[in-house]
């Protein structure tokens, strides 16, 4: 396993920037991207992204076609300012797990409770829990970034910079 | 269709359209689509670097606001065409997003709710117990009270 080593800027997107927009593939090929909460996890080489069991289409598509992207380019709420634009082109399995509680799970959710406070209104009584209770029967997804391009300031219009990563070793 | 994405998409700053490179990878840009009412269909700017090519392709607006929250968007499928010295998104289907209004969440909280039942019905699975202790435990970890 390689760790992923990158420049600061980009560091700082990875941890920061509050959505990526995530896209799989559908039947059809048609890019299908929506906005993603992401993990970063540097000493394993990969991204953790995860999905409700009531929400699976975007496991769906990368178990049939693992080629995903990850395009980090809303800085809204992460506090920096003119951070470049970042994409990620990878690889992405999904196993078919249903998981309520692991290590990872409890990263993603620290992170969601701090930059998102309003979300804990589902849990507040036994009926929003009763409602919302699916949501939290969750696929984990792990994306191993495979190219790695960022545009300074988020200028699509200049040449990006590159990163291979390579995941031999 | 059209109406809906004439109405919507002025209410974004920008968009992010995704199409397929050489590989055959999923690509994306953030980009400023104009409308072309004659021809109904997005006129975007896509630089060469990016290696994308015609065919399948979305395009997502979305917006939150410093708290995650106020959530907003929407996809359009559809296709890329070149067009001389500019590129041409075809949409082909609207598809709803997040809009975290009452009457919206109340109908994601339903359709979730089916989804994840078919889901463990297809499997043969039985419904997970949520641990709510433990996520009021992260929540307090989160907020530093403990």
């Amino acid at each position: 396993m390689v760790t992923l080593v990158v420049p600061p800027e980009v560091e700082a997107v990875f941890r920061e920037i509050r959505t990526c927009e995530f896209t799989t593939l559908a039947k059809d090929t048609t890019p299908i991207t929506w906005p993603t909460v992401a993990l970063y996890r540097p000493a394993q080489a990969r991204f953790v992204i995860t999905t409700s069991i009531g929400l699976p289409h975007k496991a769906y598509n990368l178990r049939r076609t693992p080629h995903v992207a990850m395009l980090y380019s809303d800085p809204t709420g992460s506090g920096l300012a003119m951070p470049p634009a970042v994409l990620v082109q990878g690889d992405a399995v999904c196993p078919d797990q249903v998981v309520t509680r692991s290590d990872e799970l409890d990263a993603l959710g620290r992170l969601l409770m701090v930059r998102q406070p309003v979300a804990a209104r589902y849990a507040a009584n036994p009926l929003t829990r009763w409602l919302s209770d699916w949501y939290l029967m969750r696929l984990l997804i792990y994306v191993t970034p495979r190219r790695i391009r960022w545009w300074p300031h988020g200028d699509f219009s200049q040449p990006a910079a590159e990163l291979e990563v390579d995941h031999v070793g | 269709m059209w109406a809906d994405i004439v109405k919507r998409l002025p209410r974004f700053a920008s968009a992010v359209l995704t199409g397929l490179d050489r590989s055959g990878d999923p690509v994306s840009l953030r980009c400023q689509p104009t409308l072309d009412h004659q021809a109904q269909v997005l006129r975007v700017v896509v630089p060469d670097g990016l290696e994308m090519v015609p065919g399948p392709a979305g395009l997502l607006c979305h917006q939150h606001d410093d708290q995650l929250w106020e959530l907003k968007s929407f996809l359009l499928r559809g296709s890329l065409e070149r067009a001389s010295q500019e590129w041409v998104f075809r949409p082909r289907q609207f598809v709803s997003g997040m809009d975290t209004t009452p009457l919206s969440n109340l109908r994601l909280l339903r359709a979730g709710r089916r989804t994840a039942k078919r889901y463990l019905a297809a499997r043969g699975l039985p419904r997970p117990t949520i641990p709510w202790d433990h996520y009021a435990q992260l929540k307090d970890q989160a907020s530093g009270r403990t």
